[in-house]
């Protein structure tokens, strides 16, 4: 089943635009990597989706119903959860307390302290500091944090900007199984990403976004044996 | 002694004040983006109203609970209409904080001026709890002990408030990250907006107590104002724990100076800033 349907997308900051005819689709309990260069408009199109950007025209639903229109603090309770690029942790927020405001929308809240338990056994390096504020938390440990947040809603569709962006290799590594896991649970997730070897390495399938346009998709299975993207993206 | 001991109340009493009117100023800036100089207008307001209650036969106290819903209705109005028009006009979040200084000035004359036509500009005044008690040597009236312990109450349980509740994180969350906050549910409009009427509610709160141990007038504003600025200089802009520490320092420094030369109280203010500012350019708490 479809859980997230983009079709024919254009998007324009001013008069520049930066989407162009963008259809993207995920189904449920799938990796589908978004790769791209800088600048391709790859948060840009994850900010569509949110509502935190307009689109000019095209249609984006979950789950079968349209997602336009939808306020950017109402996504959350549909079960999306964005984990935007660089985490935006509340800095002088315990580490508790950010997971707490993963927790926020009304139905939720009560469930929170569960939550935080569950959050603490796949991170377990949380809990041991989860009195310190985020702004004490290494890159790749806030990274840690973001996700956990994000997941503190017990969302059906995670958006990941950029996870593995500025991390050392074996945090990538680290939070990529993460990400795999997630899969395993029956998360969906769609992530942006630059780093293609690995990202192709666990998703499904993968899309590829050039200047705004979607230029090639397919299951990454065939796409790691495209002569055009092992030149390209890949580098061999 | 009996002189430090009298200094050391003082300095309490004054500092609980200012630290109430400092917090309500530091949230409005921190969250709403609002540099209000329109502030001490609504500790005059408040304190012009508690006057008016009183003589229509209703004891300080409730009056002092009966000006928080409207001093809060006030500022989330306000909020809501004008601000979120001048929001939506500003294009740009600088220019929307310059231009919300400029429409608080207006809202200063507007209050003031207004409140001048209703009240004239004579010091008015009640008795409250005036009769005295020894502690240790040192005479004080009983309204300002009232005063105090109803200022720290009041300052501790605002900081629980944001500590503890769901809707103080919310606003802390606001004010480190609106974006984030907003992707995670949060309405940022709404809290921006109950933000200033909390701290209009903050500026009501002192304006009440103040009038309960002194007199009062419609032009005892934008002194106020002037005091919340520099002590939210002193203690970092936006920082809730740095307006209360502030807020104390500056009571305190007033309470001194009060004993020695009154006048010089202002200068000393403007000193400490001066100094501090030299030395922690970001004030005491300052991000
Ligand atoms: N708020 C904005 N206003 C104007 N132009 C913008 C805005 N945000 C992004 N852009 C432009 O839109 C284009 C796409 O940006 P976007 O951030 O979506 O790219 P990206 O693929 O996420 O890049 P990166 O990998 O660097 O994060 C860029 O040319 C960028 O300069
Ligand atoms: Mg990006």
């Amino acid at each position: 089943m479809s859980m997230l349907e983009v079709k024919n997308l254009n998007c324009s900051y001013g008069n520049v635009q930066v989407l162009w005819d963008v259809s993207l689709e995920v189904k449920e309990a799938e990796i589908v990597a978004l790769l791209g260069a800088n600048g391709a408009g790859k948060t840009t199109l994850l900010n569509c989706i949110t509502g935190l950007v307009k689109p000019t025209s095209g249609s984006i639903s979950f789950l079968g119903e349209s997602l336009l229109g939808t306020p950017g603090d109402k996504i959350l309770e549909k079960g999306i959860s964005y984990l935007p690029e660089g985490g935006r942790m509340f800095p002088e927020m315990s580490i508790r307390e950010n997971l707490e405001m993963g927790a926020y929308p009304k139905g939720m809240w009560k469930n929170r302290n569960a939550q935080i338990e569950r959050m603490f056994e796949l991170f377990p390096k949380l809990k041991e500091r989860q009195k310190q504020t985020a702004s004490t938390l290494s890159g790749g440990e806030k990274q840690m944090l973001a996700m956990a947040r994000g997941l503190m809603s017990g969302p059906k569709l995670c958006l990941f900007d950029e996870l593995s962006y500025g991390l050392a290799p074996i945090m990538v590594n680290e939070v990529f199984k993460i990400v795999k896991m997630l899969r395993d649970n029956g998360i969906t997730v769609l992530l942006v990403e630059q780093n293609v070897m690995q990202s192709m390495e666990i998703a499904d399938r993968a899309y590829v976004l050039e200047n705004g346009r979607i230029s090639l998709e397919g299951r990454c299975a065939d796409l790691i044996n495209n002569d055009y993207v092992k030149k390209a993206y890949l580098g061999l | 002694m009996i002189t430090v001991l009298n200094i050391i109340i003082t300095g309490l009493i004054m500092g609980g004040i200012y630290a109430l009117i400092s917090m309500g100023l530091s949230l409005q800036y921190g969250v709403a983006k609002i540099l209000n100089v329109s502030h001490g207008e609504f500790i005059m307001i408040a304190a012009m109203l508690t006057w008016v209650f009183v003589g229509l036969g209703i004891h300080p106290l409730l009056a002092l609970v009966l000006c928080c819903p409207f001093t809060f209705c006030v500022g989330f109005l306000l909020h809501i209409t004008i601000f979120r028009w001048l929001n939506i006009n500003s294009g740009t979040a600088a220019a929307y904080e310059s231009n919300a200084m400029l429409l608080c000035f207006g809202l200063y004359f507007i209050f003031s001026n207004i409140a001048m036509q209703i009240w004239g500009s004579n010091p008015v005044g009640f008795q409250f709890m005036e009769k005295s008690v020894n502690l240790g040597g040192a005479i004080i009236a009983v309204n300002k002990i009232i005063v105090l312990i109803i200022a720290l109450a009041v300052s501790i349980l605002f900081y629980l408030f944001l500590s503890h509740s769901r809707l103080g994180k919310s606003i802390r969350a606001a004010s480190q990250d609106p974006v984030a906050a907003g992707m995670l549910g949060m309405n940022i409009k709404k809290i921006m907006a109950i933000c200033f009427g909390i701290g209009a509610v903050l500026a009501g709160i002192a304006g009440t107590l103040i009038s309960m141990y002194s007199q009062v007038n419609t032009g005892m504003g934008m002194g106020y104002t002037m005091i919340a600025l520099i002590v939210v200089v002193l203690g970092g802009m936006g920082s809730i724990p740095g307006s209360m520490i502030g807020g104390m320092i500056l009571g305190f420094v007033g309470s001194i100076f009060g004993y020695i030369e009154p006048s010089l109280s202002m200068v000393a203010y403007y000193l400490i800033i001066l100094v501090l500012l030299l030395v922690k350019p970001k004030g005491l708490m300052g991000r």
